[in-house]
């Protein structure tokens, strides 16, 4: 079980070369695509896809390294390996917390950005 | 304003780069989600630098470089792969495959900026190399062409240098070398010959400068002896010309050297027969004979057409190759063409 996802601003922002711009503009589109992300996991899962798991796995990772989440996206990239190599049955049962990660995460950038 | 391609599946990546690129200045991005319809675009469009996810469906990042650089023109532009940061062995394999340098996912806007900047400035170099080469390749063809000229009008005036002692006109010169290209293209002669043999025929009686003025400008006929001394300026305009570096040059000694050979030997200065006969030096011969017929000049009236081609018909297998006249005889109104734009006026020096 992951501790709650903390919002490590600084290191974000540093990563941005302090442009608060494109930080909201990262934020608003985050929030905007997280439930069609989880969707898209979940919907590889039931399908049996591992090719497709692989690559929502692999966005997912993407989209919580933008958000110097690295615990999450450790377990994302976890998942993407497992659906590499075709154990998808393994990989489904680490869906539930990746989704509950990546809630969380949208969770605190919603308070953040007051949408 | 340089053009920046992004590719990338994940819209907020897509978004991310756009705004990172707008950032360095004097870049327009490009944006596409889909690596195929990305190729399709750079089918038409040059972009200055491409910025290209690895992992997409369709096509990953380095099937995308490998047919990226397949398409013409293409070899040269700057890659830039974007991977995550576990994908080390992706990223050998990318910089092995055509990119240029990779940039590592979350992207870092400085390590961004400094890379796309370096990128960007390679390309810039590319081009103002071709633009160099380019401007280089304008001003060697130019220089050529002015010296082409040169050499073109050096040998009119060769040839007209030989006219100022000899009664004959510039529009002679003119109407004989186009009657020798007539005849030439007709017998199928390639387009670099029918022009060379149009350039270097006027040089077929340069050789008269060497013959005194008492037997070139005697009104009357000469005597035997006399006609052996004009004879010599086939020989004359060869030695005048023949050790020129100009390939045009070298073609106008042929033709002076044989143009007064006849088809059955008995001509000068060597008497060569038939074949022997250079094929330039036997096409000036029907050229050379018809135009000073048909010319009038102070010693005699000019010939009608029909007696010349009568004298013509008559000289064929004797004086003149007989596929030679035919070819001349069998384009006729091309003939009468040339006739009609070069008459007998003043033609200017240049």
């Amino acid at each position: 079980m992951l501790s709650s996802f903390v919002l490590d601003k600084p290191s974000i922002m540093e990563r941005l070369g302090d442009d608060e711009e494109i930080f909201s503009m990262m934020v608003a589109m985050f929030l905007d695509d997280v439930d069609n992300n989880c969707a898209a996991l979940q919907a590889a899962v039931q399908a049996t896809d591992a090719v497709q798991l692989q690559r929502e796995a692999h966005t997912i990772k993407g989209l919580l390294a933008t958000f110097s989440d690295d615990a999450g996206a450790d377990l994302a990239f976890a998942l993407e390996k497992q659906a590499r190599a075709g154990e998808v049955a393994a990989g489904a049962a680490q869906v539930p917390a990746l989704i509950a990660r990546v809630q969380d995460v949208a969770g605190v950038l919603r308070r953040l950005s007051g949408r | 304003m340089h053009k920046v391609l992004i590719i990338d599946d994940s819209e907020i990546n897509l978004t991310l780069i756009r705004a990172l690129v707008l950032k360095l200045g004097e870049c327009e991005p490009i944006l596409f989600d889909m690596p195929l319809k990305a190729l399709e675009w750079c089918r038409e469009n040059a972009p200055d630098l491409v910025i290209v996810d690895y992992m997409m469906p369709e096509m990953d990042g380095l099937r995308f470089i490998a047919e990226f650089r397949q398409l013409p023109g293409r070899a040269e532009i700057p890659v830039l792969m974007i991977t995550a940061n576990d994908q080390k062995d992706v990223r050998y394999e990318a910089l092995l495959g055509g990119a240029n340098d990779f940039l590592t996912k979350p992207i870092d806007r400085l390590e961004f900026s400094a890379r796309a900047r370096n990128m960007l400035a390679l390309r810039a170099g590319q081009k103002s190399l071709a633009d160099r080469a380019a401007y280089l390749e304008e001003q060697v063809d130019a220089r050529t062409k002015e010296i082409r000229e040169r050499e073109r009008e050096l040998i009119f005036r060769i040839s007209r240098a030989a006219e100022f002692r000899d009664p004959e006109t510039g529009a002679h010169i003119q109407r004989m070398a186009h009657y020798s290209q007539i005849i030439a293209r007709r017998m199928g002669l390639d387009e670099i010959r029918c022009k060379l043999i149009l350039q270097a025929a006027p040089m077929h009686d340069v050789g008269k400068i060497g013959i005194p003025d008492h037997i070139l400008l005697k009104p009357g006929r000469l005597t035997v002896e006399e006609f052996d001394v004009m004879k010599r300026h086939a020989e004359l305009g060869h030695e005048l010309l023949k050790d020129s570096g100009s390939e045009i040059m070298q073609t106008g000694a042929e033709i002076a050297l044989t143009h007064h050979e006849k088809y059955d030997g008995s001509g000068y200065p060597n008497g060569l027969a038939g074949e022997a006969i250079p094929l330039f030096g036997r096409i000036v011969a029907v050229a050379d004979v018809f135009d000073a017929l048909t010319s009038e000049r102070p010693y005699k009236k000019a010939w009608s057409l029909e007696d010349a081609c009568r004298l013509l018909e008559e000289g064929r297998g004797s004086h003149f190759d007989p596929l030679c006249v035919s070819t001349f005889l069998g384009a006729w109104d091309e003939v009468l063409e040339v006739r009609q734009r070069f008459r007998d006026e003043a033609i200017p020096l240049t």
